[in-house]
């Protein structure tokens, strides 16, 4: 049996090139958002759907990434896919918690009211849970390495769960409300861009989230191996780290 | 398989001899069902039919959180999670053991808390009990298969009582609602196959999720 | 030569704590080892890698057969069976008696006949007396000489040992120096984590002292092993740290 270390990794490469797309695609969105027509039933608040909707990519596709790193880093060891799905659960939850606060906003300003449990609202609410839970294992947990094993099985559970969430819902839940964009024509003239446009540019910013955490985290791990080179004074007790 | 067994086996006994957490467990629900026939209205059984069902569900996921944290707590107890963790056996058998005990007792302080919710709520669960045992036995399966695995980590961090529902409850509500619906159908004289269908495909998705993400619960 | 352990540059961190650091050592199969040093050295932490309960931060670590870059999990598992580990805690259910703790232990291990070996084993430990008494209820002595029989239960070529004399009478210590000299002319490796000098010298074939983390001292061979020369290489290594 061998047990072998991790390579060192390389997240600045990508600091620039995520900054740069991310910058020219919001700018990209906000002039197409500035410039697309009000929805005639809705009204201006429609256009916090430019915001909503983005965000919405980026939170699913945050979690998909946030499992793909932990069973990735379950599978190999490396430590770098832990940063990057501990990186993208925190880059997640935060344009989670971005939909869960424009969709009320936006909801409150269309249907009247803030909340409806619909299966897509619910999901998300779930989802939101989920990675907060998440967040709390690695918190949680004294030592990084059980951290980052605990929080990525949980990582892969929640996928398993998210897409069971939303089938029960839809079998069996709230009326569903939630407006089904997705489908050709549905849109209204002009409006087109600047989701596409938003779409992209979340996902590009969350990116860009992605790469500076992973950085961040490089370097805080990088300090702790220097710091423990010059300070050999740290000591453990013997005995394990199980504590009751 | 032998490493199943002899891991059910380990958990039925030191139960039975300590009747640890099958007591907590069964006074818990118990009480969840009585103080919910207090607060509620007198009629809330027959008008509150799905209500219903939620509650007697609430009670039963309550006590099986308890349960499973009581489970590995006692693992901790003279580090004997690190016998299971040296042993040369596939990791998933061991967690089916675990799990398989989990249920077992479930199912036990299941069946002890319909009888008294039957009563509290005046629900007539008699003429569907078959039926009820069965949808009450899929959610309790669930239940067992994930709860065993978040419990395993749960006990290792520092809010280990609050962290186990914390982590439980999102994943748990596909589970819920079949469970749920399906008891309300039954109640309502309709059908339980949507139900049943939710409650299989989960508790496989489960089952198998579990099994092979034990492996990595089990190490230091 | 066949090594049992080979470790190269391991290391092990616990979050900030940074508990073992460089550690190189080769052990050849047959041959015991005393790992010495003071209270949080690294030790227990050293000994519980090399059962495959905790993996390495860095560096790499091979126990048992050679094997490629990469361990599978039936490599894992044909590895810990070979494995033998006693560590601080007993391992021990205080609701099942000391048989059925046996018997269990054994039938994790896939052990043919658990009864059978239960009962040899309590005999070895002259715990046949108590056979039948809940764990719960021993003393701290009898709980050390079941989970010794625990740590033995499936015949391990590596044995490895964290302070195995604590809580033992002398009489019981002597008993239990006998049972390693036997493991050790069966041929079995052993790893030995003890505070005690004169008995690691008598059993050990080579010594390490390791010091916050790091391996400070080596011996080996009857002049450095004598109690003497070992104590006086321990100290003057632990003790000329700054």
């Amino acid at each position: 049996m061998t047990n072998d270390a991790p390579a060192p990794s390389r997240a600045a490469r990508w600091r620039r090139p995520t900054l740069l797309l991310a910058l020219a695609l919001v700018v990209g969105w906000a002039f197409a958002v500035l410039t697309a027509p009000e929805d005639s039933m809705q009204g201006v608040i429609q256009k916090i759907l430019y915001v909503h909707v983005p965000c919405a990519f980026a939170a699913y596709a945050g979690f998909g990434l946030t499992a793909l790193g932990g069973a990735l880093y379950l599978w190999r060891g490396d430590e770098r896919y832990d940063r990057l799905g501990r990186a993208a659960a925190e880059a997640g939850v935060l344009f989670c918690t971005l939909v869960i606060v424009t969709g009320p906003i936006w909801a409150k300003g269309t249907w009247g009211r803030w909340w409806s449990w619909d299966p897509r609202l619910t999901v998300t609410l779930l989802l939101w849970f989920i990675y907060l839970a998440y967040l709390l294992i690695r918190g949680f947990t004294e030592g990084s390495e059980r951290g980052a094993r605990f929080a990525a099985v949980y990582g892969i559970a929640g996928l398993a769960a998210v897409p069971l969430n939303y089938f029960a819902i839809e079998l069996f839940g709230g009326r569903a409300i939630h407006p089904e964009n997705l489908q050709r024509g549905s849109l209204g003239e002009g409006m087109g861009l600047p989701f596409a446009l938003g779409v992209l540019a979340g996902l590009a910013v969350f990116a860009h989230l992605v790469v500076r955490r992973v950085e961040i985290e490089e370097l805080r791990s990088r300090a702790q191996d220097d710091e423990a080179e010059a300070a050999p004074e740290r000591r453990l007790e013997g005995g394990a780290p199980w504590r009751t | 398989m032998n490493v199943v067994l002899a891991v059910l086996w380990k958990d039925l006994v030191s139960e039975w001899r300590s009747r640890d957490r099958v007591v907590s467990m069964l006074l818990f629900s118990l009480l969840v069902v009585v103080v919910l026939h207090f607060s509620l209205p007198p009629d809330a059984g027959t008008t509150l039919r799905a209500g219903a069902a939620g509650l007697l569900w609430v009670a039963y996921v309550f006590a099986a959180v308890l349960g499973m944290n009581r489970s590995f707590a006692l693992e901790l107890e003279n580090e004997a999670l690190s016998g299971l963790a040296l042993a040369p056996a596939d990791r998933g058998h061991v967690f089916l053991g675990k799990a398989a005990a989990s249920f077992v007792l479930l199912l036990a302080v299941q069946a002890a808390t319909a009888f008294a919710f039957a009563l509290a709520f005046d629900v007539a669960l008699l003429p569907v009990a078959l039926r009820f045992a069965g949808i009450a036995a899929l959610g309790g399966l669930g239940l067992a298969a994930v709860g065993t695995l978040f419990a395993a980590v749960a006990v290792r961090t520092r809010q280990r009582e609050v962290m186990l529902p914390l982590l439980l409850l999102p994943v748990l509500v596909p589970l819920l609602l079949g469970a749920v619906r399906g008891t309300a159908a039954l109640l309502e004289g309709a059908s339980i196959g949507p139900a049943v269908r939710l409650l299989l495909v989960t508790d496989a998705i489960y089952l198998i999720v579990s099994f092979v993400l034990f492996d990595f619960v089990l190490d230091e | 030569m066949t090594l049992a352990i080979e470790a190269r540059g391991v290391e092990k961190r616990f979050g900030r704590v940074h508990a073992l650091r460089g550690i190189d050592l080769a052990l050849e199969a047959g041959r015991t080892l005393a790992l010495l040093g003071p209270n949080g050295a690294g030790k227990s932490t050293l000994l519980r890698l090399f059962a495959g309960l905790a993996r390495p931060s860095a560096g790499s670590l091979r126990v048992g057969e050679a094997d490629g870059a990469r361990a599978s999990a039936a490599e894992r598992r044909r590895a810990r069976a070979a494995i033998g580990y006693l560590g601080h805690a007993t391992l021990l259910y205080p609701d099942l008696t000391a048989r059925e703790n046996l018997v269990f232990a054994a039938r994790l291990h896939g052990v043919s006949d658990p009864g059978a070996r239960a009962d040899t084993l309590l005999a070895q430990q002259g715990l046949d007396g108590v056979a039948d008494r809940f764990a719960r209820s021993f003393s701290r002595g009898m709980a050390q000489r079941l989970a010794i029989a625990r740590g033995l239960v499936h015949d391990p070529a590596i044995v490895l040992l964290d302070e195995p004399f604590t809580g033992l009478d002398p009489a019981a210590a002597d008993a239990l120096e006998a049972q390693l000299r036997r493991l050790h002319a069966e041929g079995r490796t052993l790893v030995l984590v003890t505070h005690e000098l004169a008995r690691a010298c008598a059993l050990a074939d080579s010594a390490i002292v390791l010091s916050r983390g790091a391996v400070v001292h080596r011996a080996e061979g009857a002049v450095e092993l004598a109690p003497a020369a070992l104590e006086e290489g321990f100290r003057q290594s632990v003790g000329g740290v700054a």
